[in-house]
């Protein structure tokens, strides 16, 4: 069957229908490059037509999985990855003397700020990096950097929809849903689509994370730390074996139902379904418990800290690496409330991004070198990013204003070519003058690694074959090993 | 424009031949029909294959043919040749190209990644060779049937048809056990109470099924059921979503308007007027109980989209806001998909971006504002009595004045000063200190119709006359704490600042922008301003940095906290004028009365400022009498009613703005408008009579007349088409919510006809259309069907059998709830809190969690929070609301089982129900399974079940812990056996 089976007039026997619908159980001739079972999904009978049915990936994948990495409230370009020495030599002066100044959500425009912070060079690429990120410095020549990023938006809750769902409105399909219904999961006992709450959930909310229109299956289950990681996931029974007891005599009486009523693919995929949920009752807390992490491991992304929001974002990028070994698809971690309000620093730059640069910056160097290390780099698509970056200039006297002109992001793992500088902003990191490149670009290029035509994965909605990318996005070639 | 306009019924004839082979079938695994037909077999082909290149779009047509017209496929070739030549498949070059071998030549081209199937290639043949007859898209041409409107068993008979050509065995009625739990769930939401099952098992007359009905029908709880079906196309919530959740002022209301029209069967052409121009319609409907006007209601649904914190381009936050407003109208009412037609002309649709952009200034001409909740026919009536005691004291004062006398001596000095136009720094938007409102819309009664000019001053206490009022638009002029909106007509801002020379108390100006509504900081905050000087104070607004854009003021005594509309008893606001200026505040104006118009009567006589001055000076000098005895009374009992008009209760409508047409948006770039102004109007292609819109304001009203047109072929099959969906589980159209070309074909044209036109004809009744559905015999079948239809009908398109159905989100939660005997059944009222789990985060989130039992009320009581939508609803496929979804997805998935198995609400319910049942003090174990079985399934347990049961619960009981003593230790092993109930198949699928 390869990989041509998403061709829309595929049409899809009853039997295969059951297969899909108990979430993979003896589906195997349905499966793809890497098993492509939608986690747990029926297909809905009624979904618009048969162009709602998506099977695998389009072509070979570079990546199995993506971890994105939400710098919530958009990191400062010009004091992480993007210097700007020219900054220093005009810091004080009026910047609308210098350059056209955008309306901005707060037009509290102050003057030209230059960075708090040095730069230096790392690794062999060479490639510049703040002294926020001293850990994530030493692992650039597995990066590839863009700084020709913009939003569409300069808002929070519309940049943060745009970034997540392609659409600067609610209700849209996330692309961690999107993932999904193109690919399935590979794990029948852990949900493909999975959000880290580290503390803080951005603008906007959990629709960030949301199916749209797809359906319910493909949206993301929110992990916490605690006790409870995920909801409903930890039986009420108190008693031994009780639940397993339950369920016994629960699957009895549903057999016999299905014996009575004969005909009903409906209701032996939902019987199926709590063989999927008593599996993930023992899985999902198994996976939270570190019982057979190392102590190196453990240092390595520093769960010794002192600081408990660096110790908490650390086990967020340990689990974020437990999942994906287990097959999730798409994990994505948000930001720890370390009291700066995210990285939305329109005030007081230096603290603020201090302490959300602390909390991260080892956790992610130690995930990008355990993963490294483990061979799993290179199957992952690892992907830190703000919605925005930030103004060159002050707002008030020391903070930074949303800037989605230009912003930097980066990507490390599958199918990225490491220690490469893409794109390029003005003398002030105010505006992207060379190789811009627009969240749909980043879209196409995070669905090509996965192996997703982003053209082509498609689903009918209100008349229209809907795309995360809509009717935009490049593939961003020169990032691409 | 369509030479063979055929009627569907005919075609129909020809689909039940559809089994019939003819000559060149062998090789299809389905054989030719005899007949092709355009519509069902023609054009799915070329909608699905040559529309991309050939179809209604020009930006994307290539060699300049399309075939979504019948000219254009059977126009001349650039290169020579037809597309099409009827009966002539040699001569067509659309046959010779779908057959041709070559890479270059092959229709589809091969880089389309589209492929006719040999029988798609043979049915396009076939079709031409029998004369290509073209036809109007199946769902434009108006539905007609032959089917007698009386015949009862007309569905089953248009089913059974097709069942019969296809040759598929019907399976016998459903017992009445599964009948009844059927019907109560369908059309109630809640499982039937064992003693109704009881009732309806002994009840052996034939009209017992028809009684059921009825008792269901009349249900309250039917009004709740179908509400929610409705709330799902409207996009239904409380609050607005975004960044910070705002509320959706009584959004609640909207609900309860909805949940007492279906139970009081508002006919369905009434609701759909209520909705697109409830605030339009000369008669409202009155709240039988209340006699409050319920028609306004019906607007809220425009304003149920989300809302942008503080968006930076608020042209463009309004034109997303409209266009979701087009989407949801247009699919909800017409199942249409305008929407698509926004960045160029529909690519399948023949619908027009000029189509989008005619309706585009409907909605743009549409002001939102809050609406008091407790507006009725009494009040209108007040208000012309309070407006005829406050002319009648004009009347008496000029009598006692005898002023046909005294005016002759005072000639009209209005324009003593000259103002040199040139040199003026300012443009007056609005001056108040004449007669009239100078253009402005004085919404709501606090205004009244006309300023203050010339109005008697009295000493509330004596009576005495102390003046003429000078002119100013007041929301004093009825009366204190009535409701009330002044707002100017649209402007373009073109100056630095809009100032208004007003006072008042808690009260507010604000600067509308592009019709946007939730202003605050940052960017917005100066655009609303509290009013609270005793004196005549100079507001200004800085406007400079929205030059260009479309504006308007309002001027509203009370105002916006946290986006809820507040009005305090004291708050009242005048206003002298308003104008938009350069530079420092135009010092001449204050005297300037050069723009106030003169005219106007008072008492018959001509009145302006300067006379009032000089009567006031007259007055005072003692020249006028100032005791006129009658006047205090007239005066008391204006006030006295005017008390009638208090309001302090608001909803979130509209009210017609000023009419503006709107460019079409080139790429649906609204920088980019194109030099011509599109006429409001309804589409183009169902061309039915009158469709321009000639309204001064939005034209609502006229689109809701074009909606309900006679000749409209939509409005009635849409929702006619919902409602079998509801009942079936799938619409006779399957795409409910889109008509278009890119929808589905129905499954039963002639059916779906029929009941159109007799929707229409019984007068729109949506309880009649129901009861006619489930009266039939096809709904009352059962749902055990064999191998046979399995393998025949595998998705049940025939209904054959009736399909085995999950229980929606709503149902499942309510089940519960009536099953444990907890359901709270109180009707209506603000929503209850969302009960708020640990998993739900986020900007926004309500301080207070609300209870986890929802306090027992149905799910259709708790809150909608766009940012915290309940996990259960949406984990049982409840849609997020941003769109309309007329047709639910049915997912599976394990976060469902999780829920019944593990959530506290189902625990905690389980509780409740072991609780009720050991309280009922049973007897034996048997009456015990029995009672739960009754409960929760409507039928008794097999002896078979029981036997499980029992097996079942010595085993629970011999797990529960030996130190609980015998009734803590009982009522722990119902506990476990009521809830393994609850997540058992039988309880969230009807049978």
């Amino acid at each position: 069957m390869g990989h041509h089976h998403h061709t829309k007039s595929r049409i899809i026997s009853r039997r295969e229908m059951l297969g899909l619908s108990a979430g993979g159980f003896g589906s195997l001739a349905f499966m793809g490059l890497f098993g492509t079972l939608p986690f747990g999904c029926k297909r809905a009978s009624h979904l618009e037509t048969a162009s709602n049915l998506y099977l695998g990936p389009h072509y070979l994948p570079k990546a199995k999985n993506v971890i994105f990495l939400y710098m919530d409230g958009g990191v400062s370009q010009v004091d992480s990855f993007d210097p700007k020495p020219r900054l220093a030599k005009e810091n004080g002066e009026d910047p609308r003397k210098k350059f056209k100044v955008d309306a901005t959500q707060f037009d509290n425009v102050g003057k030209i700020l230059k960075s708090p912070w040095d730069f230096r060079q790392y690794g062999e690429c060479g490639m510049p990096v703040s002294d926020l990120f001293p850990h994530i410095a030493t692992c650039v020549d597995d990066i590839a950097l863009i700084r020709s990023m913009v939003s569409n938006f300069p808002e929070h809750t519309n940049a943060n929809y745009f970034l997540h769902t392609g659409s600067g409105l609610q209700g849209r399909p996330s692309m961690g849903a999107w993932m999904n219904y193109g690919l399935g999961s590979e794990n029948n006992n852990i949900p493909g689509y999975v959000v880290l709450d580290g503390g803080l959930i951005p603008p906007g909310g959990l629709d960030n994370f949301k199916n749209g229109f797809l359906p319910a299956s493909y949206q993301a289950s929110v992990f916490k730390a605690g006790p409870e990681p995920v909801a409903n996931i930890n039986p009420r029974e108190d008693i031994k074996n009780l639940q397993e007891e339950k369920l016994q005599f629960i699957k009895q009486m549903d057999d016999s139902l299905i014996g009575k009523i004969g005909e009903a693919d409906a209701v032996e995929s939902a019987i199926s379904n709590y063989e999927l949920a008593y599996k993930m009752q023992s899985s999902i807390p198994e996976l939270t418990e570190f019982k057979e992490e190392t102590e190196a491991t453990k240092k390595l992304y520093g769960l010794d800290s002192d600081d408990p929001h660096l110790r908490g974002y650390a086990s967020q990028c340990i689990l974020a690496r437990r999942l994906i070994e287990r097959g999730v698809r798409f994990v994505e971690l948000t930001c720890p409330n370390v009291g700066a309000d995210r990285w939305d620093q329109h005030s007081n730059l230096k603290v603020g991004h201090e302490r959300n640069a602390h909390a991260v910056d080892q956790p992610i160097a130690g995930l990008l070198k355990d993963l490294k290390s483990r061979g799993l780099l290179e199957e992952t698509l690892v992907v830190w990013t703000g919605e925005f970056g930030r103004t060159p200039f002050a707002q008030g006297s020391d903070g930074r204003d949303h800037n989605p002109s230009a912003f930097s992001m980066w990507m490390a793992g599958a199918g990225v070519k490491g220690g490469t500088i893409f794109g390029k902003t003005d003398e002030y990191g105010y505006r992207v003058i060379e190789n811009e490149v627009t969240v749909h670009d980043l879209h196409a290029t995070i669905m090509h690694l996965l192996g997703l035509d982003h053209k082509q994965l498609t689903f009918r909605f209100g008349g229209r074959d809907m795309r995360l990318t809509d009717v935009h996005g490049n593939l961003i070639k020169d990032v691409l090993a | 424009m369509f030479i063979h306009r055929i009627k569907v019924l005919v075609l129909v004839g020809t689909l039940g031949g559809l089994g019939i082979s003819c000559d060149r079938t062998e090789k299809f695994s389905e054989p030719l029909p005899k007949v092709v037909d355009f519509n069902f077999h023609v054009k799915p082909i070329l909608v699905q294959n040559c529309y991309l290149c050939h179809g209604p779009d020009p930006s994307s047509r290539k060699a300049d043919l399309r075939l979504d017209t019948y000219e254009g496929a059977v126009a001349a070739l650039k290169e020579g040749g037809h597309a099409i030549v009827p009966g002539k498949t040699s001569k067509s070059e659309l046959v010779k190209r779908i057959y041709d071998e070559d890479p270059g030549k092959i229709m589809p081209p091969p880089e389309t990644n589209l492929k006719l199937t040999e029988r798609e290639k043979a049915l396009l043949d076939k079709w031409i060779d029998q004369g290509a007859q073209w036809k109007e898209h199946w769902s434009f041409i108006r539905p007609e049937t032959k089917m007698d409107m009386e015949d009862p068993n007309a569905i089953d008979l248009l089913i059974d048809r097709q069942l019969e050509g296809k040759g598929l065995e019907k399976v016998p009625m459903a017992n009445k056990n599964s009948l009844i739990r059927r019907v109560s769930y369908l059309l109630t939401g809640l499982p039937p109470d064992p003693k109704e099952v009881q009732e309806f098992i002994a009840d052996t007359s034939s009209a017992a099924y028809e009684k059921l009905v009825d008792r269901y029908l009349n249900s309250p709880a039917y009004g709740e059921r179908w509400a929610r079906h409705w709330m799902d196309l409207v996009r239904y919530a409380e609050t607005k979503g975004h960044e910070f959740d705002y509320a959706i002022t009584g959004a609640w209301k909207y609900r309860d308007y909805l949940i007492r029209a279906f139970n009081e069967d508002v006919p369905y052409d009434q609701l759909l007027k209520e909705h697109i121009a409830g605030d339009l319609l000369e008669t409202a409907r009155k709240n039988k109980e209340t006699g409050v006007s319920e028609s306004r209601l019906g607007t809220t649904f425009y304003v149920m989209g989300e809302g942008t914190h503080s968006p930076v381009d608020v042209r463009q936050d309004e034109a997303d806001r409209i266009d979701n407003m087009i989407d949801v109208t247009t699919k909800t009412f017409q199942g249409l998909t305008v929407s698509c037609a926004k960045c160029h002309d529909h690519k399948f649709d023949p619908i027009t971006a000029a189509d989008y952009y005619a309706l585009y200034g409907v909605m743009e001409s549409t002001r939102f504002s809050p609406v008091p909740s407790d507006n009725s026919k009494d009040k209108e009536i007040t208000v012309k009595e309070i407006e005829k005691l406050n002319s009648y004291m004009g009347k008496l004062v000029a009598k006692k004045w005898n002023l046909p006398k005294n005016s002759d001596s005072n000639t009209d000095l209005v324009q003593e000063i000259a103002v040199d136009l040139k040199k003026k720094t300012y443009t007056v938007i609005g001056d108040f200190r004449g007669r009239d409102l100078d253009g402005w819309k004085s919404d709501g009664h606090a205004f009244g119709k006309r300023t203050t000019l010339g109005d008697p001053i009295l000493d509330q206490i004596s009576g005495k006359l102390l003046g003429l009022q000078e002119g100013k638009a007041s929301s004093r002029l009825i009366g204190m704490g009535i409701f009330g909106a002044l707002r100017s007509p649209n402007i373009i801002l073109e100056k630095d600042f809009v100032g208004v020379r007003a006072k008042g108390k808690n009260s507010s100006i604000r600067i509308i922008l592009d019709n946007f509504q939730l202003i605050q900081n940052p960017i917005y905050g100066g655009m609303d301003q509290k009013v609270n000087t005793g004196n005549w104070n100079n507001f200004v607004f800085n406007v400079a940095p929205w030059k260009g854009r479309k504006a308007y003021i309002e001027i509203i005594p009370g105002g916006y906290e946290g986006h809820i509309y507040n009005l305090p008893e004291d708050a009242f606001i005048e206003a002298e004028y308003a104008v938009t200026y350069d530079g420092k505040w135009p010092s001449n104006l204050e005297n300037n009365l050069g723009s106030v118009q003169a005219k106007g009567t008072w008492a018959g006589l001509d009145i302006s400022p300067y006379k009032v001055r000089m009567f006031n000076d007259d007055l005072k000098k003692g020249k006028l009498p100032a005791r006129i005895p009658e006047l205090k009374s007239v005066m008391d009992s204006s006030q006295q009613l005017a008390k009638k008009l208090k309001t302090d209760s608001f909803f979130n409508g509209v009210y017609d703005g000023y009419g503006v047409d709107s460019p079409v948006f080139n790429r649906g770039n609204y920088k980019e408008p194109s030099e011509e102004r599109i006429p409001r109007r309804y589409l183009s292609v169902l061309s039915l009579r009158d469709s321009l819109f000639r309204s001064d304001g939005s034209g609502r009203l006229e689109l809701a007349r074009t909606m309900l047109n006679n000749d409209n072929p939509l409005t009635s099959r849409v929702m006619v088409n919902r409602i079998w969906h509801h009942l079936f589980g799938r619409g006779i159209v399957e795409t409910v919510d889109n008509f278009g070309l890119q929808g589905k074909l129905p499954s039963h044209p002639e059916l779906l006809d029929y009941l159109a036109v007799k929707f229409r004809i019984d007068g729109w009744s949506i309880k009649s259309m129901i009861r006619t559905i489930v009266t039939s015999e096809t709904f009352k079948r059962s749902t055990l069907r064999g191998e046979a239809l399995a393998s025949t009908d595998p998705n049940n398109i025939y209904l054959a059998s009736f399909p085995v159905r999950r229980l929606e989100a709503e149902a499942i939660r309510d089940g519960i709830l009536m099953v444990t005997e907890s359901l709270d059944t109180l009707m209506y009222g603000a929503p209850v809190a969302t009960h708020l789990t640990d998993f739900m985060q986020g900007r926004g989130r309500p301080r207070k969690s609300g209870p986890l039992d929802g306090e027992g009320r149905r799910s259709i009581y708790l809150e909608v929070r766009r940012n915290f939508l309940e996990p259960m609803m949406t984990t049982f496929d409840r849609p997020i609301p941003f769109s309309t979804f007329g047709s639910r997805n049915v997912t599976n998935v394990p976060s469902q089982s999780l829920i019944l198995m593990n959530d506290p609400l189902v625990a905690q319910q389980a509780e409740i129900m072991a609780e009720k049942l050991l309280e009922k003090k049973l007897g034996s174990f048997e009456e015990k399974v029995q009672w739960i079985y009754m409960q929760a399934f409507s039928r008794l347990a097999t002896s078979e079940e029981l036997k499980k049961a029992s097996h079942f619960f010595d085993m629970l009981s011999r797990m529960e812990r030996k130190d609980d003593t015998g009734a803590d230790k009982e009522m722990a092993v119902w506990k476990e056996y009521c809830h393994s109930i609850f997540n058992l198949k039988e309880f969230i699928y009807l049978i």
